[in-house]
């Protein structure tokens, strides 16, 4: 319990509840129109009593532009990272169980996707299935998921020397049973710690893939593309790059936090 | 038709002065020229096919420009003039030209032009299959013959009025040495004044002063045309002094630089024109009433100011602004919501009953901008807008290859053949009409047009076929956009450096100061 | 000697479904590269013959044997869009990325790993959480962002360093240094923030230790154990991590370089992704996704030889 309130833990669990609260509430309280209009007179303008956080080259209010962005990169990270466990987690839970043939089968492939970067492999998924949010998800998520696949492949490898799994199979308990009700379980909070790290991870690829071109489509705002966006403008509005870049920034920390503290409490080992 | 006949009908279609609007802030006066630099040019796109007969991107052109000459060329005025061939005439029939050449023109691997080299050209670029890009205007030659070396006689099978100003296209026109195709993608060899050194792919190109050059030697050694595709990274090179001479000032940035007294600027326009385009085979877009209600939600003052910072002028008419067949009488429509409405509805698209998707291409950001600037007026009219970014690549296939498309925009540097305008974009066979635009009246007008000899008639129809354009809102014409250098105080005969088509660029009479 | 020979196969297998898996992915990708190289002068005749002298209507397995044999004998093919041979243009542009992947990777070690030990000796105190925290952040932050705060103070603001471009580093060393500068300071701040969290949770692991304790009771300084015995036994699992984070470096290399305008492998990629430029994104593709695997395969074999546990034995 201590751990839990290390000054590291509440920064980072605050930092990603306060970012969880503008992803589910922002999009209610500012309707879109408030954050896609654009005010022709004020563009480019610096934060100011009445632009809190300053307006972009249309003239939109950055504060509400970032704040609803949250919502968009924050559900293309949860669901890429969904999609990679979905993908993940039943390969990585086959090769590890049953070892042998399949086993070198699968971790070959793994192996041969983790050679291509993860970004390059996004992009290279994203560029085949064309610009869009659906397929940015799709790009990052399948992206993650030979990495995904061969942690959980460690854990069940890990897992399935223990005494209680020992136990069970030696009660003849079945193959699917085995792995459902006692490995599953059990590898449980390491993938946890995982999915929390991909999470940030998810959010700096959305960031990379909007940047490029490739992600979400305007008007929406998401960090990454108000970060694209703002390249023209550097040197006369930097404050347009400084906003979403805080955003993420601050995301990503604190969830890298949370997931360093989940890990202290789930693996003392690895402290 | 005799040849000065010709030329009259050329300049009568085409105007006086070739720009209207031809701006300069802080350039300075013309002193003697002074031989010897190298030019660092800071140019806003990468080139891509060096091979001129291949190519299709305007940057490449601009830059190769340079290295080739074709057979005939423009003067200010539009007229169809000498270059290569040093006198040209045209048979009474109109179905015969024959060239002279100019004796002593050397290409750059030190060869001497002869007419083997201008058949090689011509017939190379007639040839699909060499991926010839302008094959199409070369489709009506019959025969071209080389009695000597010095005469080319090209006939043709039928009367073909803009064979003549194609021609004064590098694309075209331009006169390679014989044998030469296979290198022309990796080392272009010409005629023109400078010749190719190298191409660090993605980051420069350097061209070098061809001493035997025709028309005398350029006064700059050479020409580092240096790729900067970001527009603020540009701007700081010409603000530190790592680039002499810029093209495309970023938009917003443009009254900041002009009221800079360290910069010569130079804007001019038209570089292109815009325009936002409607598939004629989306089924709401087959009924002019809607069309018509687009046309009316599209502020296009208000949309020029926000997607480019005012830097173009609106316009209702994509001929050449200084043109006999340019309609100044022809205005843009006005912005009116209301009476949008009140069409949509009366053609059963009441609000919220119409989708449209809007596919811009991100190789123009401001056509990006523009989308969801059009998306909020359109939203007032209760048309659900969504916008598709697809970068070039994909524009190109989906959009002008494939027709797949709802609403787009795009742009095009000024045709100034009214024909290969109206008719390769608004005849139902014609090249470009990527809209799917069938309107018989156009067909009969444009058809009319290219046999018409009177230039006054001629310009006439080719007014008739804007009319028509715009009363059933075809298209959506929205303006022209300017073009703008910045050069440091160094650069001498900035005002020669732009070539009368408003985008391509020559460096032959240009200098550099100390 | 098996284990060689095995080795061996594996990576030949590797390559093998590397180059599959390259080709299977370019050529489902949607937009065509005849359409890119004629631009808005393309129309269904000139296209048709532009593919067929391109050779893009040849069944796939033949298309695929013709790729793979020409990798084989030297000759990659030509770019499409540019006309450029493609083994040129790899040759120019890994030099340029090498430079900068070289450049992060010194940078990032030679200052994380100081920080990390400093962070690891001073453990839970002050230092430490200084340490720790700006590490966490320096992981938070996207490259490329940094990237823009690197342009925005130092190209801008001060000046010291050019915002963009590249120079050959054959022909003009200092100044490919001096253009490289940004682009591997910002691809390296995330990366030493990296390692110097990897740093410091060894070091405090080994600190740990038995060995550790017997040795400070026999008497030998702080600063010997640290930096001789400690740091010896940490130095492997941080080259390992080092070594694997070049996968993850040459995927961020895309969005720095094209940031920057540093024409390297990463640039190439995304042009070529761009333009649809069909045997260049096979090209750069497989030639990154090849560096990766043998960069892990040499992690693999150093840790082997660097690993005391293996040494040991």
């Amino acid at each position: 319990m201590k751990r839990l309130l290390t000054i590291k833990a509440l920064i980072g669990f605050a930092l990603v509840a306060m970012v969880l609260g503008v992803a589910i509430f922002a999009p209610i309280f500012i309707p879109e129109e408030a954050a896609n209009r654009m005010h022709m007179t004020a563009r480019l303008k610096s934060p100011s009593g009445l632009y809190w956080l300053g307006t972009d080259q249309l003239g939109r209010d950055l504060l509400f532009r970032v704040m609803r962005g949250a919502r968009t990169s924050l559900s293309i990270a949860v669901s890429a990272v969904l999609i990679s466990l979905l993908l993940g987690l039943p390969l990585g839970l086959i090769a590890g169980f049953y070892r042998g043939a399949i086993d070198n089968v699968l971790m070959r492939l793994v192996d041969t996707l983790l050679s291509f970067p993860v970004l390059l492999l996004a992009l290279v998924i994203s560029a085949m299935l064309g610009p869009s949010i659906p397929n940015a998800i799709i790009a990052i998520g399948v992206a993650f998921a030979p990495f995904l696949a061969r942690v959980v492949r460690g854990e069940v490898l890990r897992v399935v020397q223990m005494p209680y799994v020992e136990a069970a199979r030696a009660a003849g308990a079945r193959d699917q049973r085995l792995i459902v009700r006692h490995i599953l379980p059990n590898i449980m909070p390491p993938i946890i710690v995982q999915a929390t790290i991909s999470l940030a991870f998810a959010i700096l690829a959305e960031a990379g893939l909007s940047f490029l071109g490739l992600g979400t489509q305007p008007p929406q705002s998401s960090w990454g593309l108000m970060i694209q966006a703002s390249r023209d403008y550097l040197d006369v509005a930097p404050w347009t790059a400084l906003v979403p870049g805080a955003a993420v920034a601050l995301t990503v920390l604190g969830l890298n936090m949370s997931g360093d503290i989940l890990r202290d409490i789930f693996d003392p080992r690895s402290k | 038709m005799k040849r000065r006949d010709f030329l009259k009908t050329t300049a009568t279609l085409f105007g006086g002065a070739a720009f209207g609007g031809f701006q300069t802030t802080n350039v300075l006066a013309d002193d003697a020229p002074k031989k010897g630099g190298t030019l660092i040019w800071g140019h806003s796109e990468t080139t891509q096919n060096l091979d001129i007969h291949q190519t299709g991107t305007a940057s490449t052109v601009r830059l190769l420009q340079n290295v080739h000459n074709a057979i005939v060329t423009v003067d200010k005025n539009l007229n169809v003039i000498p270059s290569l061939a040093k006198g040209f005439e045209q048979s009474a029939d109109g179905l015969t030209y024959t060239f002279r050449l100019r004796p002593g023109v050397k290409f750059h691997d030190g060869k001497a032009m002869t007419a083997a080299d201008v058949k090689y050209s011509f017939e190379r670029c007639k040839n699909k299959d060499t991926g010839a890009v302008n094959f199409e205007v070369f489709n009506d030659v019959e025969a071209i013959d080389t009695p000597d070396d010095m005469t080319v006689i090209v006939k043709l099978k039928r009367i073909n009025a803009p064979f003549l100003s194609r021609l004064a296209e590098n694309g075209a026109g331009a006169i390679m040495p014989a044998g030469s195709g296979d290198i022309q993608g990796k080392t272009p060899i010409g005629a023109g004044p400078f010749k190719f050194i190298r191409r660090e792919f993605g980051h420069e190109v350097e061209l070098q002063r061809f001493d035997d050059y025709w028309d005398g030697p350029a006064y700059l050694d050479k020409i580092i045309s240096r790729e900067v595709t970001e527009p603020t990274v540009r701007l700081t090179g010409l603000r530190t002094g790592e680039m002499h001479l810029i093209n495309d000032i970023p938009a917003d940035r443009m009254k900041e630089v002009k009221s800079d007294p360290k910069f010569q600027v130079l804007t001019w326009f038209p570089l292109n024109w815009d325009f936002v385009n409607m598939n004629h085979d989306y089924p709401p877009f087959k009924d002019a009433r809607v069309r018509m209600a687009i046309d009316l939600l599209i502020d296009k003052e208000a949309l020029l100011q926000g997607a480019l910072w005012g830097e173009g002028r609106t316009t209702a008419s994509p001929s050449f602004p200084t043109s006999s067949s340019y309609d100044s009488a022809l205005k843009n429509r006005q912005q009116d919501i209301a009476k949008a409405k009140a069409l949509l509805a009366e053609a059963g698209y009441g609000p919220g009953k119409l989708d449209v998707v809007f596919k811009a291409t991100t190789n123009y950001p401001y056509h990006v901008e523009s989308a969801q600037i059009m998306l909020e007026w359109f939203k007032e009219a209760g048309v659900n807008m969504k916008i598709e970014q697809l970068t070039w690549a994909d524009w190109l296939s989906q959009v002008w290859v494939n027709k797949d498309f709802q609403i787009s925009m795009m742009n095009f540097f000024t045709l100034w053949e009214p024909d290969f305008l109206y008719y390769s974009l608004w005849n139902s066979t014609g090249a470009f009409n990527y809209r799917k635009i069938k309107d018989p009246v156009i067909d009969d007008l444009t058809q009319k047009a290219r046999v018409t000899i009177d230039p006054t008639a001629r310009a006439d129809i080719y007014k008739q076929v804007q009319q028509q354009v715009f009363d059933q809102t075809h298209d959506i014409i929205l303006w022209f956009r300017n073009g703008s250098i910045g050069a440091q105080p160094s650069v001498g005969g900035l005002d020669t450096i732009v070539h009368p088509n408003g985008s391509n660029f020559n460096f032959h009479k240009v200098w550099l100061r100390a | 000697m098996t284990y060689v020979l095995n080795r061996l196969l594996s990576i030949l297998l590797t390559l093998f479904l590397i180059s599959v898996i390259t080709f299977a992915v370019t050529t489902i990708l949607p937009g065509d590269v005849a359409t890119m190289i004629m631009g808005t002068q393309s129309n269904p005749e000139a296209l048709a013959g532009l593919r067929k002298s391109l050779g893009l209507n040849d069944p796939l397995l033949v298309q695929y044997g013709r790729w793979i044999y020409g990798m084989a004998t030297g000759d990659w093919g030509h770019s499409l869009v540019f006309k450029v041979a493609i083994s040129e243009l790899l040759i120019q542009k890994i030099k340029a990325s090498a430079l900068i992947v070289v450049m992060s990777m010194a940078i990032a070690l030679a200052c994380a790993v100081p920080l990390g030990v400093w962070a690891a000796v001073h453990r839970d105190r002050w230092q430490d959480g200084v340490a720790s925290t700006s590490a966490l952040v320096g992981v938070s932050l996207p490259d490329f962002f940094w990237g823009i705060m690197m342009i925005l103070l130092f190209a801008r603001a001060l000046g010291w360093f050019p915002s963009s471009g590249f120079a050959d580093p054959a022909t003009n060393p200092g100044l490919a240094v001096w253009h490289a500068c940004l682009p591997a300071f910002a691809l390296g701040l995330g990366l030493m923030a990296h390692l110097t969290r990897m740093t410091r949770s060894t070091m405090t692991g080994i600190l740990g230790q038995e060995y550790i304790r017997v040795g400070r009771a026999k008497g030998l300084s702080e600063r010997v154990i640290v930096w001789r015995y400690a740091l010896a036994n940490a130095i492997g699992p941080v080259m390992t991590v080092a070594g694997l984070q070049i996968g993850y470096l040459f995927g961020s290399i895309i969005v720095v370089e094209t940031l920057f305008n540093y024409t390297g492998m990463g640039w190439l990629t995304y042009q070529a992704l761009l333009n649809r430029d069909i045997p260049l994104i096979q090209a750069t593709v497989f030639v990154i996704a090849a560096v990766v695997m043998l960069t892990n395969l040499v992690v693999d074999l150093l840790y082997l030889y660097v690993d005391p546990r293996v040494r040991l034995q």
